[in-house]
């Protein structure tokens, strides 16, 4: 932040504050560092992330996060088995900041890692990187017990958008754990085959309305014919958050055979759901739809009241 | 703004001990969007941060980015 009104000696000579014996002056070293935005401030950041004070370890794994590369990952990934948790958790986070995908070579041979931080990080980390290697390792991760694994290694595959996961994250969608479920529903939004057409009219049906809303919302991406049916069944759940996401889904589709099941759903007493339900039929613009709208131009909520005024507008237009 | 004189029960408290400002260090004081924040020197010499305005907005980056903890805003009950 500083960078741009001080000036910086040579990062050499920043870096020998870093033998300081005062960890107070080491800590000092590693901003000085992290705020040169060079490069060639990562050996010596490298060096820093294994200080003896774990106050400068920590210090280095935060002013990581400033930079990217191998060099980079490498130093962060070794932290992930600092003794200190503090030092562990800060490591863990740079890595999700990583965007050079060349950074994925110092963390690809940590994806099979026994420990459960380091796999969940290194999977976390290798996400946005999206590197196509990083994908059997994530298959194999999902037999983890740990949720946090599993959750981690179904992101891997969401960023990854390849086919060839799609058994893998079909068969996440009916894990018993409630987030792997849900994060699988929501990474299958790339495919529009008729496998994950199948997983995601199956997660309408789950027991936990979280899933259930997850599915609701990814139908719309994934599009296909089957999903108007399966979207329009779900406008009768028993969670107006499901009934929310199916009634958003269906706008996105352009569905306009379910209009005349969304209209009689702006008589129910929950203003978010009469203000989605306004927006998609102003969208959906179906003329026999304004005696539902009608009623509400003065709704008291001032948001439906908008989007039933734009919805009128736009079927006027039509 | 007014101007604290004395020490005063302020939202901004710096542990002594674990402030590096004799270090160089004005993290805290950089970071308060208020500029509430001053490094003073102490009898023995060292340096510390301490709260002289009392205008806090209790935004908490002089604590959260404190390298060495030495940061403790106390937010008011009311506030919580």
């Amino acid at each position: 932040m500083t960078a741009i009104f001080e000036d910086f000696s040579d990062i050499d000579d920043l870096a020998e504050g870093l033998d300081d014996p005062s960890p107070g002056a080491r800590i000092m070293a590693v901003i000085e560092l992290a705020d040169s935005a060079d490069p060639d401030a990562i050996p010596h950041l490298a060096r820093a992330i294994t200080d003896t004070d774990a106050g400068v370890r920590k210090q280095a794994a935060q002013a990581l996060t400033d930079f990217d590369g191998p060099e980079t990952a490498a130093a962060l990934v070794d932290a992930l088995s600092d003794p200190e948790a503090e030092v562990r958790e800060a490591a863990a986070v740079s890595l999700t900041e990583l965007k050079d995908p060349a950074s994925g070579d110092a963390i690809l041979p940590h994806l099979g890692s026994q420990d459960e931080f380091v796999l969940t990080a290194c999977l976390a980390g290798i996400k946005e990187l999206r590197r196509p290697e990083a994908m059997e390792p994530a298959i194999a991760a999902l037999a983890s017990p740990s949720q946090v694994v599993r959750v981690q290694a179904v992101g891997v595959m969401g960023w990854l958008q390849d086919e060839a996961s799609l058994p893998a994250l079909c068969g996440a969608a009916r894990d018993p754990e409630i987030p792997v479920r849900k994060a699988a529903l929501l990474a299958l939004g790339f495919s529009s085959s008729e496998a994950a057409q199948a997983a995601l009219a199956a997660g309408l049906q789950d027991p936990e309305w979280q899933v259930r809303e997850a599915a609701a919302e990814t139908l719309a991406k994934s599009g296909g014919s089957g999903c108007v049916a399966a979207l329009t069944g779900a406008l009768a759940d028993d969670f107006w958050q499901v009934r929310l996401k199916a009634v958003r889904s269906l706008g996105r589709l352009g569905a306009t055979g379910a209009a005349m099941q969304i209209g009689p759903m702006m008589d129910l007493p929950i203003p978010n759901l009469r203000k989605e339900c306004a927006a998609v039929l102003g969208e959906l613009a179906v003329p026999e739809t304004r005696r539902f709208l009608d009623p509400y131009a003065d709704d008291t909520d001032p948001d439906v009241r908008k989007n039933v005024r734009w919805a009128l507008d736009r079927i006027a237009a039509a | 703004m007014p101007l604290a004189q004395t020490a005063t029960s302020v939202p901004v408290t710096i542990d002594d001990a674990k402030c590096i400002a004799d270090k160089g260090c004005t993290v805290c004081v950089d970071v308060c969007p208020l500029d509430v924040l001053r490094i003073k020197e102490l009898a023995d010499g060292t340096k510390t941060a301490y709260m002289k305005y009392d205008e806090c907005w209790y935004c908490m980056p002089c604590e959260a980015d404190c390298p060495t903890g030495a940061v403790t805003v106390t937010i008011p009950y009311l506030l919580k």
